[in-house]
């Protein structure tokens, strides 16, 4: 951390919303009628109905610095900083910012259509705090960056989106503003002048900008901020180097998104349990089915210490179990049993297969069996999987049994290696790289 | 190291916020945001004229439109106004236009925030200054009304008074009244959607105890005692007197009129700062 003097200082913020309109107008009215009679509104408690979109945020910013502030859809990265644009009062806490403040919460407000985008600049910059002389000296700056040429004088309303987004940026990003304040801005325009905003910022930044960046894109965070935030219902739950943050706010989407398919599937089995009369059916285009000779039961995923859990999450290379509850109805020869897993995006990424891992069931009599599957330092990418099981006869070329989504895990974030770069790569492979000089192109040019 | 640098500090408003405090507030972030004033005024000026480009006839044909009805009653003798010292179309448009500044501030401020919801959600421009940008527009009312004024007093043959160049001055009274109940109802309107509307209608049935559509002068005397009682009479009475004939007919009664607009103004901007931080996460 720099001694730069600070540019933000934010103590205890908190802002609390009502749950509906209803609530939030009693609520409004009452806390209106207390002000006007000179009593203080209830701001620090939290009545019936309403519920904390900010909670206790605390951080310290100095010049220079960029936080990147990260966290799911409604965990309050918007709340906060509206907070700290002022537009939201705090409920608690105290927000203190220091110079001219721009905000790019949505590039291109108080755009007027009737005017021209010349006029709407004037507008604009005074919006972030400039006055008419340093707009007059930033216009043609700000007509290059845009790259909008004649059509500066074209009234707004023509523009197109993209037209709209380079004009907002453009004000915002030469104002030179003390803090900068940006919503999920730099995923606007084509690759060039994307490249052109990402210069920029890191330029403000050098320049002594203090920047908090609000994203769901690791790369944009990663690239512009060196600390960062990692905001979960309203709390900070990482505050700390930007890589942490990237990792806690990865892990929280697998999870979710594990839990919320998990959801699905328990709706469907349901559904289907109930058209299937308990009855395992005969055909594909179920969740579970087969000639019901072999049943699954259960399957279960216990972590490297043995330990289940509803939602199971295992380290990155962690070792982990598969215990399954198999119920062999039939005697069963040559008997194969077989794991796959998908990724997030990719069916049978990988599989298990207990003739090819060296396990042969010769013959099998009718019981019931656990089977316990130990999968050794998997090479799974961080992120949500799919567990499917399937049972088969070497001799029999149908599917005794199948089970599609069986079960779900996560794979964390491993805290020692930063796996930023694809969230779509399912394996990680470990490999050296090693570059080596050929040919000095440029210096032999330069000898020329 | 730069310490010159303005600090915002944002917290929660304690009740310590008096009623001067909130007026040098008001000032404060008035003076602090001028520039982003003057240039969402000029913008909502301009936008006035452009959108309009083609409806000048109509901006003069629709407050004339609106006297006609009376015009009707008081020709086939169901309105009788009272003595007049004026032609009474003359009269008539005069006191409308004079009362719908009222009625268009007073609709224009309150529903400021909520036409503005963009800036304030967007931008940290204080409330205050995005709730009274619209006072454009009236701005542009004011020069409209006046224009047809003239026209419709050349029709009659009458040239205004010389005390008509402190025509402005004299409505602004009238103009400050509107800011100050439309601040009000700006934050208020914001929680409860419906005040407003409930405001303007009620606003709507005061023109009646004023002298707008008739001398207003009654032989009951509690319905005169309201007449003389209300502010409002003063304030449309005064501007029209000063225009048409250069008089004011009751310089004292004025006079505590017009710092009943102040009083409703200062109030205006302290229920504006204490309640305006609720209205954010309500537009």
């Amino acid at each position: 951390m720099s001694d730069a003097p600070w540019a933000i200082k934010a103590e205890g913020l908190s802002k609390k919303f009502g749950l509906t309109l209803r609530q939030s107008m009693k609520y409004g009215l009452r806390d209106a009628a207390r002000r006007l009679v000179g009593k203080s509104a209830e701001s620090a408690i939290l009545r019936e109905g309403e519920f904390w979109a900010v909670e206790d945020v605390s951080f310290e910013l100095r010049e220079g610095e960029a936080l990147g502030i990260m966290g799911v859809n409604g965990c309050g990265k918007t709340t906060l900083l509206r907070i700290l644009n002022g537009v939201y009062s705090p409920d608690t806490g105290r927000a203190r910012l220091r110079g001219r403040v721009g905000a790019m919460i949505a590039a291109g407000a108080g755009f007027a259509p009737m005017l021209s985008g010349r006029e709407n600049v004037y507008v604009n910059g005074t919006l972030l705090g400039l006055t008419t002389r340093e707009i007059d000296d930033l216009m043609d700056e700000i007509v290059a960056f845009s790259e909008l040429g004649q059509f500066i004088d074209l009234p707004v309303k023509n523009y197109s989106s993209g037209m709209y987004v380079r004009l907002g940026f453009a004000i915002a990003a030469l104002s030179r503003p003390d803090v900068l304040l940006m919503d999920e801005i730099l995923a606007v325009g084509d690759l060039n002048f994307q490249k052109k905003c990402f210069d920029r910022i890191l330029q403000l930044k050098r320049e002594g900008t203090a920047i908090i960046l609000v994203s769901h894109s690791p790369g944009a965070i990663w690239s512009v901020c060196d600390r960062g935030l990692f905001m979960d219902h309203g709390c900070v739950r990482v505050d700390g180097p930007v890589e942490d943050v990237i990792r806690a706010y990865d892990d929280q989407n697998s999870r979710n998104a594990a839990a919320s398919s998990a959801q699905f599937d328990q709706a469907v089995a349901a559904h289907d349990q109930k058209s299937a009369d308990t009855h395992l059916p005969a055909n594909y285009g179920h969740s579970r089915g087969g000639t019901g000779d072999v049943l699954c039961t259960q399957i279960a995923l216990l972590d490297s210490c043995e330990r289940s859990a509803a939602l199971p999450e295992f380290d990155f290379g962690e070792s982990f179990y598969i215990e399954a509850d198999i119920t062999v109805n039939q005697p069963q020869e040559d008997l194969l049993l077989r794991f796959t897993i998908d990724a997030a995006h990719y069916r049978y990424i990988a599989i298990l297969d207990s003739y090819e891992q060296g396990c042969e069931f010769h013959r099998l009599a009718a019981g019931h069996y656990r089977l316990r599957v130990r999968v050794t330092s998997p090479n799974l990418r961080p992120g949500t999987y799919v567990l499917n099981m399937a049972a088969s006869r070497k001799a029999v070329g149908v599917h005794l049994f199948y089970w599609f989504g069986a079960t779900r895990f996560v794979v964390l974030n491993p805290a020692d290696k930063f796996l930023y770069a694809d969230s779509n790569a399912v394996m990680h492979l470990t490999a050296d790289f090693q570059l080596t000089e050929v040919h000095r192109e440029i210096e032999t040019h330069n000898a020329a | 190291m730069d310490n010159t640098k303005p600090i915002r500090t944002y917290e929660p408003i304690g009740h310590a916020l008096g009623f001067v405090g909130s007026l040098r507030l008001a000032w404060t972030e008035l003076y602090l945001s001028r520039h982003v004033i003057w240039h969402l005024f000029v913008r909502d000026f301009v936008a006035q004229f452009r959108q309009k480009i083609l409806g000048y006839f109509w901006i003069v044909l629709g407050p004339l439109l609106g006297i006609v009805p009376f015009v009707f009653m008081n020709r086939t003798g169901i309105l009788n106004p009272g003595t007049l010292d004026m032609p009474y179309p003359v009269y008539l448009f005069a006191g409308m236009g004079i009362w719908g500044m009222l009625i268009s501030t007073f609709t224009t401020v309150s529903g400021g925030l909520l036409g503005n919801a963009d800036l304030v959600m967007r931008t940290n421009i204080p409330k205050i200054a995005i709730a009274i940008t619209g006072l454009a527009g009236i701005l542009y009312n004011l020069i409209v009304h006046v224009a047809v004024l003239l026209l419709v007093m050349a029709l009659y043959g009458l040239p205004p008074a010389p005390a008509a160049l402190f025509y402005p001055l004299a409505v602004l009274p009238m103009i400050l009244l509107g800011v100050g109940l439309g601040l009000m109802f700006a934050v208020v309107g914001a929680v409860a959607r419906d005040v407003t509307g409930m405001a303007t209608t009620a606003l709507g049935l005061l023109m009646y105890l004023s002298p707008v559509v008739y001398k207003a002068e009654f032989p009951q005397p509690l319905l005169q005692a309201l007449v003389s009682w209300n502010p409002l009479s003063y304030l449309v009475d005064t501007p029209r007197s000063l225009f048409m004939v250069g008089t004011v007919p009751d310089l004292h009664g004025f006079a505590l009129a017009v710092l009943f607009s102040l009083a409703v103004l200062a109030f205006g901007v302290h229920a504006f700062y204490l309640i305006k931080d609720r209205v954010a996460e309500r537009l």
